[in-house]
């Protein structure tokens, strides 16, 4: 086998990508076959044709009986859009703000280090108690969870800035408001970034555990209902669906950043 | 200097503590809130301790903390065996990467249904679901630290006759530590955040086990011990590991 050592170019990159598809086609292929030779038990492992089957039904029919795809897929991005701007549009001010005052960094620390510690689906049994097995229930797990990631992001950008561009920007006679909007703002964005990409993965991994309760709409209800009547199909394309879609949005997001950072990108290659 | 910072840093960040403590304690007793459903924290850990007897509490911590193990163990292993090994051999690499890939995305406690299916109800299942939690982090680092690995160290190494897979060893490896070591850390915290989820499998002891029991017997306190138990527990291993990494990988990298 070769050595991936010596730096790949673009162009080289294609054949790896060629052999891995193939591989990835190669996989299915064995895994129809072997299911119907009968090696693998079908409720164990449900073979590609038997998910393209099942797919189809929760297309048109639903699982349960009337609840289609869609359904399920919107209901899920509804209660994460829910908690995830709420976590975002709270942390933001908040995290400029204690970036910005030192004291008040120092005062909440420990607070902040400790509350991101908290297993987010912990807080799922205090949560029914105080708002019962509803919307709000689940919309609350994933902002809390969205919420830390995204406020310590928020205050690292704004904590961190090279203190040569505010003065920079102070010899060139800038008034405060105006080193806070053209410096400060600019330079946190790329944390911000980071802190809106890492807590949105947070959210779709609470989602599931907040839907596991209380609902038979959303994508980890369907997931969980799906076992409860053995239909292991419908399970793992529940899985499949839920993957996809934190898939593309976070790959939506990535490029929404490329877009509207450019400075950032220049940044990167600079360093490196 | 700096260690006047230091420590006023740990002073004020004391205060912020002490200060949150006794806002909620005070809003417990304002009776502003039903202090049954809202209980303070010096009653929250008054119940938890009158309820949950101290060889229970032991045992819900213990069993935890090794399905913890167990799944974080494995998980990190393979990881670091299926990253380290893909990003050195190009073919390995161009064979699982797009697998990896494909089931990367896909949230731990979704497979918690498979999971069951595959594993039963016993221990297997749940430490499957935290492993899955642990490995894919620590994949995903230890591949990116080994295509990171500066060219020139490889050449360098080379040059004075290493190859194979003492090349690896030696050189390629510690090279990728730091990137191996951030999939370590979040591999850690993400065995802690699908534990709770993990434990809802026909779970008859853990702290998660715990605390979705207190809730159907009605005792807010220690579900709030139980979370508070478990977050410390999180923050302390976490920082432990930290300072292991911190030691062992300072001396030829600088923070």
């Amino acid at each position: 086998m070769k050595r991936s050592g010596e730096t790949s170019t673009e162009g080289g990159a294609r054949w790896p990508r060629l052999l891995g598809a193939a591989f990835l086609v190669t996989l299915l292929l064995l895994w129809q076959v072997a299911s119907l030779a009968a090696l693998l038990k079908p409720f164990y492992f449900p073979p590609p044709s038997r998910l393209a089957v099942a797919f189809w039904e929760l297309t048109w029919e639903g699982f349960p009986e009337g609840v289609r795809i869609g359904t399920h897929m919107l209901v899920t991005l509804g209660r994460i859009a829910q908690g995830y701007l709420l976590a975002v549009g709270v942390a933001i001010p908040l995290g400029i703000v204690i970036g910005w005052l030192p004291i008040l960094d120092s005062l909440t620390l420990p607070i902040i280090t400790f509350a991101r510690s908290v297993a987010t689906l912990s807080l799922l049994p205090l949560v029914i108690v105080w708002f019962g097995v509803g919307e709000l229930a689940k919309v609350l797990l994933i902002a809390y969870g969205c919420f830390w990631v995204m406020l310590t992001n928020v205050i690292a950008g704004v904590k961190y800035i090279d203190p040569l561009l505010i003065r920079a920007a102070r010899t060139l006679d800038t008034s405060p408001i105006g080193i806070f909007i053209r410096v400060v703002l600019p330079a946190a964005l790329p944390r911000v970034f980071a802190g809106m990409r890492i807590a949105l993965g947070v959210g779709f991994m609470v989602i599931v555990g907040a839907e596991m309760i209380g609902t038979i709409q959303g994508l980890g209800a369907l997931i969980m209902e799906a076992r409860t009547f053995y239909r292991s199909d419908i399970s793992v394309v529940g899985m499949v669906a839920i993957g996809l879609f934190g898939f593309g949005i976070s790959a939506g997001l990535e490029q929404l950043e490329r877009i509207l950072l450019p400075w950032h990108r220049g940044l990167e290659l600079v360093r490196r | 200097m700096k260690r006047l910072a230091r420590w006023q840093d740990a002073v004020l960040g004391a205060l912020g503590v002490l200060g949150l403590l006794i806002a909620w304690e005070a809003v417990t007793r304002s009776g502003l809130v039903n202090p049954v459903i809202f209980p303070g924290p010096a009653k929250a850990i008054a119940v938890a301790f009158a309820r949950v007897p101290l060889r229970d509490l032991w045992e819900h911590i213990s069993t935890s903390f090794l399905r913890i193990l167990w799944g974080f163990g494995i998980g990190a292993g393979l990881g670091i065996l299926t990253g380290t090994t893909s990003g050195w051999y190009r073919t390995l690499g161009a064979l699982t990467r797009p697998v990896i890939e494909l089931v990367r995305p896909i949230p731990p406690l979704a497979w918690i249904p498979m999971a069951i299916i595959w594993f039963g109800l016993g221990e297997p299942s749940k430490v499957f679901v935290i492993f899955l939690g642990a490995f894919f982090p620590v994949v995903t680092n230890t591949y990116k630290g080994m295509g990171g690995v500066d060219p020139i160290l490889l050449r360098a190494a080379q040059t004075m006759g290493l190859s194979g897979p003492r090349l690896l060893l030696r050189v390629a490896i510690p090279a990728a530590m730091p990137d191996i070591a951030t999939g370590i850390r979040v591999g850690w915290g993400l065995s802690f955040g699908v534990l709770v989820a993990a434990e809802l499998i026909a779970a008859e002891s853990g702290m998660g086990f715990m605390i979705m029991h207190a809730r159907q017997s009605g005792e807010i306190g220690v579900i709030i011990f139980g979370i508070i138990l478990i977050g410390a527990m999180n923050l302390v291993t976490d920082y432990c590991i930290g300072e292991v990494i911190r030691r062992k990988l300072g001396r030829w990298h600088a923070a």
